[in-house]
Order: structure tokens, then sequence, then C-alpha cells
């Protein structure tokens, strides 16, 4: 009973209320224009915020990053360019779905889907938090880099039409992700002793440079060709929808849950293993996955915004950020003389509620504030194209300046846009290159960690992995993935049914 | 006559004021050297505030990461050294040299304000078959190579405490390297690793919540907030030698900013870290609040230097000799 007076507090305090509010709307905004990101927003809010109230603080950042995180579907729907990493997914299916003047559904069932996954989350972080972080810190190095092979294996769905080029573009991502100091000696590779690459190719550049600069520069040939009309009769989905894409809902944003809560993993590698995880457990799509398929575009939406939650579990229970943002939160409680750690659930538990409460309500902020307005936002596609390119050009340079206050990382955006035209010229799609970008580092770092951490020996390794089950889990998981895409499987298959 | 010349020299000074302003006649710029949320982030932004109140103007803070801090510290040797320019950072810099990161080092800058000194302590998995100092040292002299130690690269604070702790003791253990202290603790409370060197702020919540249990603290006395805690020189009285010794957190301008500008920034600085808020802070955070300038704070950066450099270069782990940019030995 205790708990519910916690979890109320800001419903019915006006002015948190007001602070939630006023984050998420914010939120959906900031989320919305590339390299504007909610880490950057929730940042900056601490040095304002620090002669607040922690509470009047906390709203209005849990508003900004339940809002952000859902922002970024709005572009990538709109514009193919993601507003940022974790809507790379949203983009693959939800631009298309513009393309044929569905723009106007599209973001509807993003934001219906997105409230779901938002709950998802809040529920396993209310229910089932200690469990959830106590899980999470059993993955050791060797289940870090099983999970980025997990990863890698995605190329497959993002390819399009050809896995090897697909291929192709994965390792030209994982390339990108090596230069920089090496994390683990700092070594310098393929710096060419530059210190501006110090700190590696800005993934937000990449990101940016691949999607709305290439898009910009390919939408250029079309400058004449007049602008799809957009249908806005149906925005909010039918209840029929939903119920039948809730299970893959609720399916992807477990896979949120856990991922999101995994520390040093986020939202962005969460949707695109959900959106890995609809495309091969859909039968028969109303329409095939990478041309408008709705599946394609629950599943992403789901997972991104479950993995809110998700990052908050080992937050609040353990001290430990689960992401970029959770890691902002946990500086702000410190300068507001709260100790985050295991203890704080124990000595503070109202701090624990309070923000379950704020999740919440940010999450029924988030449903109204996305249905409302989607009228004028999809005009936005239907802008001539001579006005509407140059406007993706400025957003792009403002976005990309901003992720680092650095020009460098505008040079790198515009020379990755000009890669991604061409690229997209000859079909190869650029989603294996952001993919390669994110899992490199990861994929890097835990392989050396683990073998260091059994004295470079391999046998060792291979003995600790089959002595682990979750490893085992993981390493199985692996092997079928790999074995379901060769030619030996689909043979098997076929035999199996003629038996 | 001699009145006369006296009131013409007073109008003349009077009247000379509005001419040189003082400063600060605009908005000031503030470089953090590490991420948002980072414990540098968290002290240049619980102390900043104040220091605004104080000078009267806007200090803009923003993050520019990467390069072990190098990307910040060149920013900031790149602006006029007209006081508009603060780097705010933490250690790594007085590193560089030795560890082939370039040439810079503090040397280059004035220190405003040595903020803080984090205090180091080993922390050890809370299923560790070992309790104290000396027991984890039998225990993996018994057991060479087994014993995973947490690093976070060459040159961070977990480096500089195991070359202290090779110096003095034959200690044979595996370093597993980690993206920063945060990480690095989490694969300690999860058994990736066993050992692990950290500031005392970072690991605290955990130890009183007996997820992870402390050895030793790198100090000569005891710390307040863990007073079961054993000082390190206890048991291996040599380890004074290098004491105190810890990361810190310091404001600084570039080399060649006017005096006046200087002065107003050090007494803005010095009266923000007085405010009961900030000591607060650093008391719970279990770092020792510093607030040191001129002189002083230049001694403490040489002395930190010189200790530090001959430390990792005798460990095996800088690339260059102190000696070859005339870093005495201590």
């Amino acid at each position: 009973m205790e708990a519910l007076s916690y979890f109320l507090t800001a419903w019915i305090d006006p002015q948190l209320l007001f602070l939630v509010g006023l984050g998420t709307f914010a939120g959906i905004y900031i989320g919305a224009i590339p390299g504007l990101s909610v880490t950057m927003a929730v940042s900056i809010l601490i040095s304002f915020t620090f002669a607040w109230d922690v509470n009047n603080a906390l709203c209005l950042m849990v508003g900004i990053f339940m809002g952000g995180v859902y922002g970024g579907s709005r572009t990538a729907i709109l514009l193919n360019i993601p507003g940022a990493p974790s809507a790379i997914a949203t983009a693959l299916d939800g631009f298309p779905l513009a393309r044929r003047g569905e723009a106007g559904e599209a973001i509807g069932i993003a934001t219906v889907m997105s409230v779901l996954g938002g709950f998802v989350g809040i529920v396993a972080l209310a229910v089932a938090a200690p469990f959830i972080s106590e899980f999470a810190l059993t993955f050791q190095p060797r289940d870090y880099m099983l999970l980025a092979i997990l990863g890698i294996l995605l190329v497959g769905s993002l390819s399009g039409e050809s896995l090897a080029k697909g291929v192709v573009a994965g390792c030209l991502g994982l390339l990108i992700g090596t230069v920089g100091l090496d994390p683990l000696t700092a070594e310098e590779r393929f710096t060419f002793g530059f210190v501006g690459m110090w700190n590696g190719i800005s993934f937000i550049a990449v990101m940016i440079g691949l999607f709305g600069v290439s898009e910009a520069l390919g939408q250029l040939q079309h400058v004449d060709t007049a602008a799809v009309k957009q249908k806005i009769s149906r925005i909010v989905p039918s209840f029929d929808a939903v119920r039948k894409y809730l299970p893959l809902s609720l399916q992807s944003s477990s896979i949120g849950v856990i991922i999101g809560a995994l520390p040093g993993v986020g939202g962005d590698i969460a949707a695109l293993m959900a959106y890995d995880f609809a495309k091969r457990t859909t039968r028969n799509p109303e329409v095939p996955f990478g041309e408008g398929a709705k599946e394609g575009l629950v599943a992403p939406e789901s997972a991104n915004n479950a993995a809110v939650g998700g990052a908050f579990i080992p937050m609040l229970t353990l001290g430990i950020p689960g992401d970029a943002v959770t890691a902002i939160f946990l500086g702000a409680l410190f300068i507001h003389g709260l100790n985050p750690g295991p203890m704080l659930m124990i000595e503070q538990p109202t701090m624990f509620w309070f923000m379950v409460g704020n999740l919440t309500l940010a999450n029924l902020f988030l449903l109204v504030f996305g249905l409302t307005g989607i009228r004028i936002f999809t005009k936005i596609v239907e802008i001539p194209k001579g006005i509407l390119i140059p406007l993706i050009l400025l957003l792009s340079v403002v976005g990309a300046y901003a992720v680092n206050n650095a020009i460098t990382d505008v040079y790198w955006m515009l020379g990755f846009g000009v890669l991604g035209y061409f690229m997209k010229l000859y079909g190869y799609q650029v989603g294996p290159v952001i993919l390669g970008v994110i899992l490199a580092r990861l994929i890097d770092e835990n392989w050396r960690r683990a073998i260091i951490s059994e004295q470079e020996s391999l046998g060792q390794f291979f003995a600790r992995l089959f002595a682990s089950p979750l490893s085992v889990s993981l390493f199985t998981l692996v092997v079928v993935l790999v074995l379901s895409q060769t030619p030996l499987w689909t043979w098997a298959r076929r035999r199996r049914v003629r038996a | 006559m001699r009145q006369l010349l006296i009131g013409a020299a007073a109008a003349l000074t009077l009247s000379a004021v509005p001419v040189l302003a003082e400063f600060p006649e605009k908005d000031i710029q503030g470089i953090i050297q590490w991420g948002a949320g980072g414990s540098t982030d968290t002290v240049m932004r619980a102390v900043t505030p104040a220091a605004e109140d104080v000078l009267g103007e806007d200090i803009v803070m923003t993050n520019r990461t990467g390069g072990v801090g190098a990307i910040a510290t060149k920013f900031v040797q790149a602006q006029k050294a007209d006081g508009y320019t603060l780097l705010m950072g933490a250690e790594n810099p007085q590193l560089y040299k030795v560890m082939g990161l370039g040439d810079t080092d503090y040397s280059d800058f004035i220190p405003i304000s040595i903020l803080a000194r984090g205090v180091p302590i080993l922390v050890a998995n809370a299923d560790a078959p070992f309790g104290t100092f000396e027991e984890f040292v039998t225990y993996a002299q018994a057991h060479p190579g087994e014993v995973k130690i947490g690093s976070t690269g060459p040159g961070g604070l977990p480096s500089v405490i195991t070359a202290m702790m090779t110096s003095q003791v034959d200690l044979p253990v595996t370093a597993v390297p980690y993206d920063g202290d945060g990480p690095a603790l989490t694969a300690l409370m999860g058994g990736a690793i066993d050992v692990m060197p950290a500031v005392l702020g970072a690991a605290l919540e955990n130890i009183r919540a007996g997820r992870i249990k402390a050895l030793t603290v790198f100090e000569t006395q005891a710390n307040p907030v863990l007073p079961d805690v054993p000082p390190v020189t206890d048991a291996y009285p040599a380890f004074a030698d290098y004491l105190p010794w810890g990361p810190f957190f310091g404001v600084f301008v570039k080399q060649g900013t006017p005096d006046d500008a200087v002065a107003a920034l050090q007494a803005a600085y010095a009266e923000a870290a007085q405010q009961t808020d900030f000591g607060k802070l650093m008391d719970d955070r279990g770092y020792a609040l510093m607030n040191m300038s001129g002189e002083e704070a230049v001694d403490f950066l040489n002395r930190w230097q010189s200790v530090t450099s001959w430390l990792v270069f005798d460990a095996g782990i800088a690339k260059r000799s102190p000696d070859d940019f005339g870093i005495p030995r201590p």
C-alpha cells in the first residue's frame, strides 16, 4: 500500500505531472532529430536541475528518456533517417510504408507498440527487477561474445536480395568499428597518427551519413516526381490489428527487457534482434519484409521501448547502468545526494516506486502525444523535394556536429553519405554496415577478455563454456541459426516432410 | 599642489576602471574530458554552478570525450589563453608522455583548482577465498596466473595500483581489461574477475551491501568511511613511499592566461569547493576534498607525475622512460 503511494507521487502532484508530460513531449522531438540524442539532453539537464528538487529533475529526465526512444521512429518512418540508433530497424519497413502513402498508419502502429513495449518493460521492472538483475550479472565475457555473434548473424535479415553483398557491408562496418584507440591496450589502430581519430569514427555520424545524406542524394534523381499523397484516414490502429500483433509485440518486448537489462548493451541491439526474430518467425506476412511489413515495425518498436524499463532494472537494484542514459541518471542521483547501489532499494524504497510510477506516467503521455499531431507530421513527406532535400542535409549536418561538437564528425558523415549513395545504387544495403559498427567493439573486447581470463587457452575456454548452462544455450542458439541458413538444413527438412 | 596631483591620479584610476573591465565579461566554456555521467562529469557539474554564482557569468559545460582525455586537452590548448575556456579534467594527461600518447601534460596549463582526490582500495568478489590483502598475496602466489584482476587499460588507476603492488610483492595474477571501473566492478560482482583496484567511491555502495569485500585501502590510515578496512601500510610499510596517491579532478586554464582572470577563477572555484553540498558529495563518494591552487597545486601535480610515471615505467607498461622528459625519480 505504501508502495502505491510512492508510485502515485508524480500522478497527484500537478507540478511533477506537468514535468513528466513536458519531458515526454520534448523527448519525442529530441529523439526525432538525428544527432540530438536522449543522452545529450539528459546530461545537459543535470546541470540545469542541480538546484532543483531531485524529484522534479527525475520526472523531467524520465519523460525525455521515454519520449526520446520513441521519437527516433518518426524520422525513420517519414524520411528513412533513424532519429536514434534504436530506430534503425524501424526504418527498414517503416519507410517503405510511408512510400506507399501509409505513413500515418505506420506511425500509429509504432506508437501503440512502443507504449505496449514500454508497459512490458515497466511491469518487468516492478515485478522481477531483483531476479532479472541477478541474471544479467551472470553474463560473462564469453556470453557477451556469443550474444555479439548472434547479432552478427542478423546480417542475413538486413541484406536485402543478396546475402554476399550484405556480408561485404557487414565486414566494412566491423572494420570501421575497429578504428581508434584499442579499448583494452590504448594502442592506436588505423588512426594514421591523427588525434582526432583516437576516439574512433563516431557511430552516429556513420548512421546519419549512410541513412540521411545518402537518402537525400538518392532522391535528387527524382526531384520532379510528385510526392506520394499520404492516406490519413486511419491513424489509430484498429483493435483487431493490435490483437493480431500482440503476441509478436510481447515476444519482442521480452527480448527488449533482457537485452536492455544487460549492462553495456542497449535498445539499438534489442530492436535489431527483435526485427530479426520477427522476420524469422512470421509466416506469410501480408507484405514481404523490407517492403513495408507491419511486423517489421511492431517488433523493433516494442523492443526498444521495453528496453527502457530493462535498463532501469540493474540501475535501481544494483547501481549499475543498463545503458548510457541510465548512467547519467546515476550521476544525477549522486549529485542530489542519493547513493544509488544495492542498498538503494532497501534504504529508499520510495525512489524505486517513484521511478516506476514516473515511467508508467511517461508511457501514458507517450500514447497521447504520439497519436496526436500525426496528420501534420505526415505532411513532411509531402513537402516538395526541392525544400525537403536541403532540409534533410541541414538536419544531418547539425545532428552530426552535435554528437561530439566536432567538425570532423560532419566530414565523416558527408563521406559516409556519398558512400551510402553508391552502395544503394549497386544494391548494397546500409543496415549491415551499422550493425558491424555497433557490434565490432562488443565482439572484439569480449572475445579478448574471455580468452585472457582463461590464460589464453582455447581448450580451457571451451571447457568453461560447456560447463555454464547460459553459455551452452547461447552457443546452441548460434549453431542452430548458422545451420538453418545452410543448404544442409533445407535438405534435412525436405526429407522429414517427405517421410 | 600635492593634493591636486593625488586627486588627478585618483581621477585617472577611476576613469581607467571601465576600460579594463573585470573578468569575466562573457560566458565561459568548460570542456569536460570525460563522458556524461562519469565521475569527472559528476564532480564538475556539481561544483560549477556555485562558481558561476561567484563569477556572475554562465559556465557552459561540454563533454569532449575520447583519447583518454586528450581530445579535450588538445582542444583547450588550441583556444586563446584568455581564461574563457576551462579544461575540466582528471589525472590522465600527467601520464601521456610516458604512455606515448603525446607531449602534452598539465605543465602546459595553470591549475585553477585541484578539487578532490580519489582513495584507491582493493576489492574482491564476496566469495573469493581470501579476506585480507596478505591472504590475497599468499593465495595468488600459490595459484600463479589463476587470480583475475580487473584493469582499465595501461595508465588507468588499476594498472598503477597493480604496478605499486608488484613493486613490493611477487604477484602472479592475470589482468583482464575493461572499459572503465563501472563495467569492471560489474564483472567483479558477476565473478568474471576476482579482485579489482578501484576508487573507494565507486565501490562503496557494493561493499556496504556485501556484494564485494574490501581487502585494503591504499592510504597510510584507515578511511573514516570504511574504518574496519586496514591501510596497506599495516602489512607492508614500504607502500608509504608512494602515498598519498589517487586519481584527481581539477580545473585548468592554458598557460599564458592573464593573472587577473586566473585569480578570479581561482577565487570562484575555491569558494565553490567549500560549499557544504559539494563537500558532502565528495564525502559520500569517498573522495578526499583538496581545493588546492597556485604553487601548492603545481607541486602536487609534479609529485603525482613523478611517482606515477616511474611506477608504470618500472612495471614495464610505459612506452617511454620518464628520463626522456626530465621527470625526476621521486
